[in-house]
């Protein structure tokens, strides 16, 4: 390598220092270097005097301040967001941490979807069986069944009573076998017509063999299960 | 999260990070109001709007929060930091379209006589805004805050050559745009156009 080169590479290799020069962040080895070779060099010279022209006019030039408070509210707010979701599809909180074991994260998602997918199969069985509820496919012993003509009292009896003491019971109440038993062992009865259906009802439901006696015709006064 | 007056900058930087590693929010907090204001001010330099400026630094914080664990002390936390909103304003910049690198031709003539105090901040805008993205951030690093060759090519992920070479380009553009930066024409009014 010749002089001429070795003073070519010396100076193109202090140029490039001379920013950290002047901002005074050079290594002490470098800083005598770069001295050492403005003194030979004018054009280092001349270049280290604007960089330093430069350095002082952007450190002059008027900077904003801002109140970080509001930003930091909004940095939060952002932070409750990511973590609300991160709980809401994965168990971890804090600051998110690459999972030495990632088929935790599926497991949580496949545990999820089947918990999902289990709602759904009980809401659509809840309003499956909703529905059906206005449109009952049995009957209570007092709703609106077609009545046999003549029933005046629906009553279920005890099923130890005898048919004689049965007999007894509705001629003491002066009333009739007109239907039944049903299925569901209730009985319709009707009125001999010398008793009012209240007075019948009412000796009716004196036996402890009748567990259930209702007027099936809307008459004042009765109505008063068992 | 309070750390105690003896520590020094860089440790409690360190504290505060493994402190947020851990899931500490006031941690996060401490560390993001002591570097808003540093890296508002460098960024203002960047964008005059306050909004820019807030998403770069709230997302710088993001990643913070986000990879504090994975810090490894290899440079300083500052540095770190730094670095990451470097990362960051890069992305945004290249994003808007005001801060796509402009030829000369795009500019207007210099009108703007440097001799005058009160001229020299619009005139300096002017010279650094002609500049390539990488470039300024390498000037702006060095001069406005003071980084060494070492921190800037930690910060910019660039080898220590890529960094004097960015530098050396942009002080040849300036040296074109800003004559009277020149030893030579220092003393000289300079008016174009």
């Amino acid at each position: 390598m010749t002089s001429n080169r070795r003073t070519e590479t010396e100076h193109e290799e202090v140029s490039a220092l001379i920013p950290w020069y002047v901002n005074e962040t050079i290594v002490e080895r470098d800083r005598q270097r770069l001295d050492a070779h403005v003194d030979v060099c004018v054009s280092c010279r001349d270049d280290l005097a604007a960089q330093q022209r430069l350095c002082e006019a952007m450190e002059s030039q008027p900077a904003l301040d801002y109140m970080p408070v509001a930003s930091l509210r909004r940095l939060h707010a952002r932070l409750d967001a990511m973590q609300a979701d991160a709980a809401s599809s994965s168990p971890p909180a804090g600051p998110p941490v690459t999972s030495p074991m990632p088929w935790r994260g599926w497991m949580a998602a496949s545990i999820a979807a089947m918990a999902v997918a289990v709602a759904l199969l009980a809401a659509d069985r809840w309003v499956q069986f909703a529905s059906r509820r206005g449109q009952s496919d049995y009957s209570t012993v007092t709703n609106s069944v077609p009545r046999p003509p003549g029933e005046v009292i629906r009553a279920v009896f005890s099923p130890a009573i005898t048919l004689v003491e049965l007999q007894t019971m509705l001629d003491e109440a002066q009333l009739r076998i007109v239907s039944g038993p049903t299925e569901a062992g209730v009985y319709s009865l009707g009125s001999n017509a010398a008793l009012p259906v209240s007075a019948s009802l009412a000796l009716l439901r004196q036996h402890s063999t009748v567990r259930f006696a209702e007027g099936t015709s809307p008459e004042p006064g009765s109505g008063n299960s068992r | 999260m309070i750390l105690p007056a003896k520590n020094s900058p860089k440790e409690r930087d360190s504290a505060l990070l493994a402190a947020i590693a851990a899931g500490d929010r006031r941690a996060l907090e401490e560390l993001y109001l002591s570097y808003h204001r540093r890296l508002a001010r460098f960024l203002s330099r960047f964008t005059p709007r306050y909004e820019n400026i807030e998403e770069i630094i709230n997302d710088t914080f993001m990643v913070v929060w986000q990879n504090a664990k994975e810090f490894r002390n290899a440079s300083q936390v500052s540095t770190w930091i730094i670095g990451i909103a470097y990362r960051t304003a890069l992305k945004s910049f290249r994003r808007q379209k005001n801060h796509t690198v402009a030829s000369l031709e795009d500019y207007p003539e210099q009108t703007v006589d440097p001799t005058f105090a009160a001229e020299v901040n619009d005139w300096l805008k002017h010279g650094l805004s002609r500049l390539p993205i990488e470039q300024r951030l390498t000037l702006e690093l060095a001069y406005h805050m003071g980084h060494s060759l070492e921190e800037i090519a930690a910060i910019t992920d660039c080898p220590v050559g890529t960094v004097k070479a960015r530098m050396f380009h942009a002080r040849e553009k300036l040296r074109q745009y800003l004559p009277a930066l020149s030893g030579v024409s220092a003393d000289l009014p300079v008016r174009i156009g």
